[in-house]
Parts: C-alpha cells; structure tokens; sequence
C-alpha cells in the first residue's frame, strides 16, 4: 500500500511535469491544459500555466508503443502529457516540436477471490 | 599593382587588430571577408573544382547525409547550415550561412574539395583522413554530404525535428532526453524499497 502510494505520488509529480532550458531551446514538459489553434497551455509541475505559440513549422509526433508516429495539432486533446521544444520569440516561446502522449487509465484493482458456499 | 594588394591587406588586418584586439567574437570586415573568400577558391586546385559530383543519391542517400551532417556538423553549421550555434558564433570567421548563395554558388567539386580539405586558419577541419574511422567514410560520405548542402535551402520541419535527434549530446541532455520519454511513456518512476527490517514474532 505504502509503495503504491508513493509510486502514484510520483507519477503524478512527473505528469505535473516542469520546464527545462539549456542553449537557446526550452523544454516545456506537462499536462494540456487547452488547445487553441495558434497556441497551447501546458500546466507545469509547479502548477504554473505556459502558453507556448504554435507556428506554420511546428511538428506534431504522438508516442505510442514508445515510438514517436507523426501527427497534427488535431490530434492534441486536453489532459494528455506533452513535451515541448519551444524558442524564445517575441517575449513568448514558439513550439518547434510537440509530442504528446494519451494518459493510460489505472487498472482498477480486481475484487478479492471469495470461496464459494459448499 | 600586387604592391597595392599586399598594402592593402595589411592594412585592412591592422585595422581589425587595433578596433577587435584578437578576438574571436569581432566579425571580419566585408574587405577581409572579400579577401579571404577569394583567395581561398585561388587556392582550390582548377581540376578539383571542375569536379562532377559521382554520387546520384538516392533518398536512402540523402537521409544518411542529412543523419551525418547531425552528427558531424550541426556543432558549428547547425542542422539548418545557419552557423547559429554556441561554437558557430564564436569562431572567427564563423561559419557561412550555407544555405546562402556565398555557399550555394561554389561548384560540387568545391564543396568536397573544402570538406576533404578543411580550411586553413578558420574552424573548418578536413575531413579527409579521417576515412573509415570516427564515422565518416571517406570520400563517398563526403559527395553526399554535397547533396545534403545543395538541400539545405528547402530542409523541411519533419528533417530538422530527426536531425536534432542525431545531434551529438551531452549526459545531462541525454538523460533529460530518457525522462522525457520516460514521462510520456507513462513509466512510473522506481520508488525506493521499504526497509528489510523484520518484525520479530
């Protein structure tokens, strides 16, 4: 039990997710929050917000099977995990490329075996 | 009238030494640039400038040039021949743009010549006896690597996006990487295992 719950505790702090810089390209890693059709809203792990602006450029790819397929914008949906590369531009960021994922749902546990009645 | 040239070309590096010292960070004047640039086709033999370019590459080629050109060259040139990188914008001269005409201009044979070659007093090395080690393959490689250049101006997004996989990485960045992939491939994190303390009966 107490494993369980510190590995749920971890998950979520990873599926928060947080925002990594180095060179000149930021990493903008979370849950969707909102799509819109010129930009997306990743909430962080420390809860924050970011928008991130989406170009002409940017490139899509949905990892399944722990292989990126590539994929559209369309394709994005509120709540599943995101990574970002984003640059700085303008004061804000621009998306070069997002991947996503579809969070999987937790097994629901199965009941307790009952002996039958003899 | 060589008299004048050789006058002139001191006197155009005395001037960059008394304004930019010697650093690397100052840009070469567009008169030692013209200078430099020109001598330097001067000094690419004629037969190996009239070159044909032996490799009609195929997609398979293409794909393995623009991976190699990743891994190689993208330190320096970047993944799009822009020369915006960290090391790019710190050396003198730094890297053409090579998407630029400049670059696009020169012959096949000059392209190779320069990459087997390098260029002398610049951060261009050659590459030519490097041959099968360290990943490049000699003279073949580098006629590709020529095709790769001549489709810098149209490299797409999607190009870009799997060239940057092939970047050479650091550890840090590298296990950044893993626990990118790691987060959205849903692996939970291992937990540390409760103590082995057992409970006497």
């Amino acid at each position: 039990m107490k494993i369980r719950s510190i590995s749920i505790a971890l998950l979520l702090a990873l599926a928060a997710g947080s925002v990594f810089a180095h060179g000149n390209k930021v990493h903008v890693v979370g849950t969707v929050e909102k799509t819109n059709s010129d930009s997306l809203v990743v909430k962080t792990k420390e809860g924050k917000s970011v928008e991130v602006k989406l170009a002409a450029s940017t490139v899509y790819f949905e990892r399944i099977n722990n292989q990126d397929k590539p994929a559209k914008l369309a394709d994005l949906a509120e709540g599943d995990f995101v990574v970002i590369h984003a640059t700085p531009k303008d004061a804000g960021l621009e998306a070069g490329q997002v991947r996503f994922s579809r969070p999987v749902a937790p097994k629901a546990a199965a009941p307790a075996a009952t002996k039958p009645k003899s | 009238m060589v008299g004048v040239a050789v006058v002139g070309v001191v006197v155009a590096i005395a001037a960059s030494l008394l304004h930019d010292g010697l650093s690397s960070r100052a840009t070469p004047s567009k008169l030692e640039a013209v200078i430099a640039r020109n001598a330097h086709r001067l000094a690419i033999p004629s037969d190996a400038r009239s070159t044909q370019n032996p490799v009609v590459a195929s997609e398979e080629d293409l794909r393995a040039a623009r991976l190699h050109f990743a891994d190689h060259c993208a330190t320096c040139h970047d993944n799009d021949g822009s020369g915006q990188t960290l090391y790019g914008k710190g050396l003198y001269p730094h890297p053409p743009d090579l998407r630029l005409p400049e670059t696009q201009n020169l012959t096949d044979g000059e392209l190779f010549w320069i990459i087997e070659n390098g260029v002398r007093f610049t951060g261009m090395p050659a590459f030519a006896s490097a041959g099968d080690h360290n990943g490049h393959g000699g003279a073949l490689d580098s006629w590709k690597l020529v095709h790769f250049i001549r489709h810098l101006p149209h490299l797409t997004a999607a190009e870009r996006v799997e060239m940057e996989r092939y970047n050479p990485k650091g550890p840090d960045e590298r296990a950044e990487e893993q626990e990118e992939n790691n987060f959205l491939n849903g692996v939970t994190p291992k937990a540390k295992p409760e103590s082995q303390n057992q409970h006497p009966r």
